[in-house]
């Protein structure tokens, strides 16, 4: 063996999911469990879960470092997890590779929304969303977005990517690695020989209760029948079951036993007379535990699903195959093996065979390590995030400074006002409009005509901001054509030269309150946050208009009327008095609150909660509407 | 160090009619049930090229074979649908030399700009630098470029895209500048600039040219690789930028 020169440290594996030890157990944690302690000489391992139970963390399990982000429960099979998404993105630096097990949604809106980038991902694909088939069209769209960006995709069966659809598309990168186990576990313990019971009549299956397991049906098909059923694992169905078992009478029959230590399960396996494995959905892809029970030597009854599951063990060879939900069909063929002992003899040994030689533990860690191997030595950016991720933001904005600065000195060519040109209309709107103002309330107007500048310059300035982005990307096709610039420069730009116009047109509000109001500074500084707020939603509103604009031309006649129903339904020119405070368009329109922030503190030196919470909402609305426009943004260059 | 590759890249190229640019449309095929997806043609279909530093790969074909795209594709203008796209190093795409030039500034000014987009911090040096290769009067760097004749504007934009090395350069032709006078010293200039940068592209129709100055062509056709040749004394480049500089 020649040592490897360059990597002293072995490389680290991020495993993401939503639960594990000790929360909960099951087939995928035993695989993440097996992967992590197989692997554990190549790749170090880390495990980042969500957890109910809110204990620590930060725990050990076997060895691996699992942290744990604490979860309010189950929506929709998801633990509400807020913070995993956040902890997740933080966490990816630290690993050298990342490890998803799908289905998990909370993690795709992480991948999905293009974080993560810089670190390779491998998917290990455990099931479709199969439960909750009326999100599909949400979740799906994420899901295909991290497949698109992952190295490899991992399932445990051939048959998964033909089945799948959304495998199907990525069946280029999908490597089918049978899970595995290790037989030797399951040796009988030396005295017991002859393992068939000749007048066996115990039916074992495992699993958690869940609907998808098809314990219901298993039960309904203890009914009139001899043999006991000893049902192993815990869940939600759990009262179900009980009250479906004593409906049916059959209480000294089919027993729940509840959860069961590894160690018992091994025994567990071996007395048994035949495992059965009822899952009725797609759900189940593998099985894990019908593969235990083969290595422990038992005959299977499993299901025909479009899954793994009919492959692992194979009708007439390891298995008995019926339909999923037909408790008549499970019951017949539970029956056949319990009647024929030299059958059920003679499937134990195939199974068994099988499980060793098909399912080795060894093969299925060698498989996945050449994978992750593989991933992790792809080169570091899989997919250019963007043009902005490879010029750097810093950049970005510097070139957008720039260009909006070149744009202002161009209004200063061949004109020696430039925009002051256009800081005169506006001083000649408010002196119109306050003059007509004046006659129509009975109040100063002379005082309100600094508000009445500053209003009309930060409209202007949101105005412009919304109006030149429709256009801008159109206006620079050439520079983000040719020259490769991130598209999000050119609407950046508009908004730096619109805001370096607004400070031009700043001059009239600014000399007319030092004309006409006594100085006082205290409203300005308590109106700066909600300027700050105000701006903030320009440039956001800006962002996500342009871009859709330029997407969809036939908006830019609804944005452009949409904006000026917003401003005449607002109070910029009118005042609330004027107005009697109690128009309801007025209130819903975000203009109202948008204004109302910064305007009220710079008057009466306070501000409505109401305006404030309006305006956060919409912050964070276009926050995340802009964050999913700067990831579309990187086919802005097909739209123009 | 500067590094390409491309494993399995195809593109999708949507084709958006008059009609798919409406909203008001596709709201309401969705309505009706009857939304069809926008067409795309494969502009690059399942194309993988590997380049590391030193690799001057020409790219040759018909018109609509998929050269310029490429070349967009590995600047990072149009996303890959499917495939690997690994990039390492800083790209300078001179696929139009005109992009981003305002005619109503001074010349100097257009170069500072030019220099602000392509992300580096003008100083009066660089850009005295640059005006002496144009060979231009000193006092026309105070003209705005609407004054300048095509030949002249040409020199100026040239001098100002081939100032700085890259580490990877893509050429959508070779940069030519139709002046007589000028035309030896902008050859030489943008020998020098492929023979500095650690990998080029060039996109060409001129198959002598690109014999002569590549060291692997790729030969594309409706977005496929239709063979790579590799040209046998690709050293020549050297010998006659050595030759022109005597």
């Amino acid at each position: 063996m020649i040592p490897s020169l360059h990597s002293a440290r072995r490389p680290s594996v991020l495993h993401i999911f939503k639960v594990y030890y000790p929360d909960l157990f099951g087939g995928t944690l035993s695989v993440i469990r097996d992967i992590c302690a197989g692997l554990k000489d190549m790749f170090s391992a880390g495990v980042l879960v969500c957890s109910k139970s809110g204990g620590k963390s930060r725990i050990v399990v076997n060895d691996v470092a699992v942290e744990r982000v604490r979860s309010f429960g189950d929506v929709l099979s998801l633990p509400a997890a807020p913070a995993y998404p956040l902890r997740l993105w933080r966490r990816i630096a630290e690993h050298d590779l990342l490890a998803l097990h799908a289905p998990f949604p909370l993690a795709d809106l992480v991948f999905a929304l293009g974080f993560g980038r810089s670190r390779p991902l491998v998917v290990h694909w455990h099931a479709d969303i199969v439960s909750h088939a009326a999100l599909r069209p949400f979740i799906e769209p994420l899901m295909r977005r991290t497949l698109r960006r992952a190295e490899a995709i991992i399932v445990s069966d051939p048959v998964l990517i033909q089945n799948t659809p959304l495998l199907r598309e990525f069946a280029d990168k999908c490597h089918a690695v049978p899970f595995g186990i290790d037989v030797a576990k399951y040796d009988p313990p030396a005295p017991r020989l002859d393992r068939v019971n000749a007048r066996g009549r115990l039916v074992l299956a495992c699993g958690r209760l869940v609907p998808y397991k098809g314990f219901d049906v298993l039960v309904r098909a203890a009914f009139g029948q001899s043999f006991e059923v000893w049902i192993v694992g815990e869940g939600r169905e759990r009262e179900r079951l009980e009250q479906l078992i004593e409906n049916l009478g059959l209480q000294d029959r089919v027993r729940l036993l509840g959860s069961v230590p590894e160690s018992d399960r091994i025994k567990l396996m071996g007395i048994a007379d035949v495992f059965v494995m009822p899952s009725v959905t797609n759900a189940e892809t593998f099985g894990l535990v019908q593969l235990e029970a083969m290595a422990a030597g038992r005959p299977v009854v499993n299901t025909s699903l479009d899954t793994g599951v009919p492959q692992v063990a194979r009708h007439g060879i390891e298995a008995i195959t019926v339909p999923p939900g037909d408790p008549d069909k499970l019951a017949e063929a539970i029956n056949t093996l319990i009647a024929d002992p030299e059958r059920r003899r003679r499937m134990g040994e195939a199974a068994r065979q099988r499980a060793a030689t098909k399912y080795s533990a060894a093969a299925f860690c060698k498989g996945i390590e050449k994978i992750y191997r593989e991933a992790a030595a792809a080169p570091a950016p899989a997919v250019r995030a963007s043009r902005a991720a490879a010029i750097g933001w810093p950049a970005t904005i510097q070139i957008a400074a720039a260009l909006a600065w070149s744009d202002m000195r161009h209004r200063y060519v061949r004109s020696l006002l430039g925009p002051f040109w256009m800081s005169i209309q506006m001083a000649i709107m408010v002196a119109v409009l306050g003059s007509v103002i004046g006659h129509l309330s009975n109040a100063n107007a002379v005082a309100r005509l600094p508000m009445l500048a500053l209003s009309l310059t930060a409209w202007t300035f949101l105005n412009s901001v919304v109006l030149d982005a429709t256009t801008a990307l159109q206006n620079s096709a050439s520079l983000i054509k040719d020259r490769a610039l991130p598209p999000v420069v050119f609407l950046l730009q508009c908004v730096f030269r619109q805001a370096l116009f607004a400070l031009h047109n700043a001059s009239v509000p600014l000399i007319l309150w030092l004309v006409l109001v006594p100085k006082e500074f205290g409203g300005a500084i308590a109106a700066l946050p909600g300027f700050a707020l105000f701006v903030v939603c320009t440039l956001g509103l800006g962002l996500v208009l342009g871009a859709l604009a330029t997407r969809y031309r036939d908006l830019k006649p609804i944005i452009e009327s949409g904006l000026m129903l917003a401003f005449l339904s607002s109070p910029i020119i009118w005042s609330t008095e004027m107005l009697n405070h109690a128009s309801t368009v007025m209130q819903l329109n975000p203009l109202t609150h948008l204004f109302a922030i910064w305007r009220e503190p710079l008057a009466t030196g306070h501000v409505a909660m109401s305006s404030v919470s309006y305006v956060l909402a919409v912050v964070s609305v276009l926050a995340v509407a802009s964050v999913i426009t700067i990831a579309r943004l990187r086919k802005a260059a097909f739209w123009i | 160090m500067a590094s390409i590759i491309l494993r399995d890249v195809c593109l999708d190229y949507p084709l958006y009619g008059a009609y798919d640019f409406s909203l008001k449309r596709r709201l309401l095929g969705r309505l009706a049930g009857a939304s069809t997806p926008t067409p795309t043609i494969r502009a690059i279909d399942n194309i993988s090229i590997e380049a590391s530093a030193g690799a001057r790969i020409g790219l040759a074909g018909p018109n609509g074979s998929g050269k310029s795209t490429l070349l967009r594709l590995i600047a990072g203008v149009y996303p890959a649908s499917s495939g690997h796209v690994g990039i390492t190093g800083n790209i300078v795409p001179l696929l139009g030399l005109n992009a981003g030039v305002n005619m109503d500034f001074v010349a100097a000014e257009n170069i500072s700009l030019l220099l602000r987009i392509s992300g580096r911090k003008p100083t009066p040096a660089m850009i005295d630098e640059i005006w002496a290769f144009t060979e231009l009067e000193e006092r026309m760097q105070r003209l705005p470029l609407r004054m300048f004749s095509s030949g002249m504007l040409m020199r100026v934009l040239f001098a100002t895209a081939t100032a700085f090395p890259a580490d990877i350069l893509l050429l959508d032709e070779w940069l030519s500048v139709v002046d007589e006078n000028f035309s030896a010293k902008a050859e030489q200039r943008l020998l020098k600039l492929v023979s500095q940068a650690a990998i080029v592209i060039i996109a060409s129709h001129d198959h002598d040219l690109l014999r002569r100055t590549c060291t692997s062509i790729v030969h594309l056709d409706r977005g496929r690789i239709v063979n790579t040749v590799y040209p046998e004394i690709h050293s020549a480049y050297p010998f006659e930028l050595r030759e022109k500089r005597a």
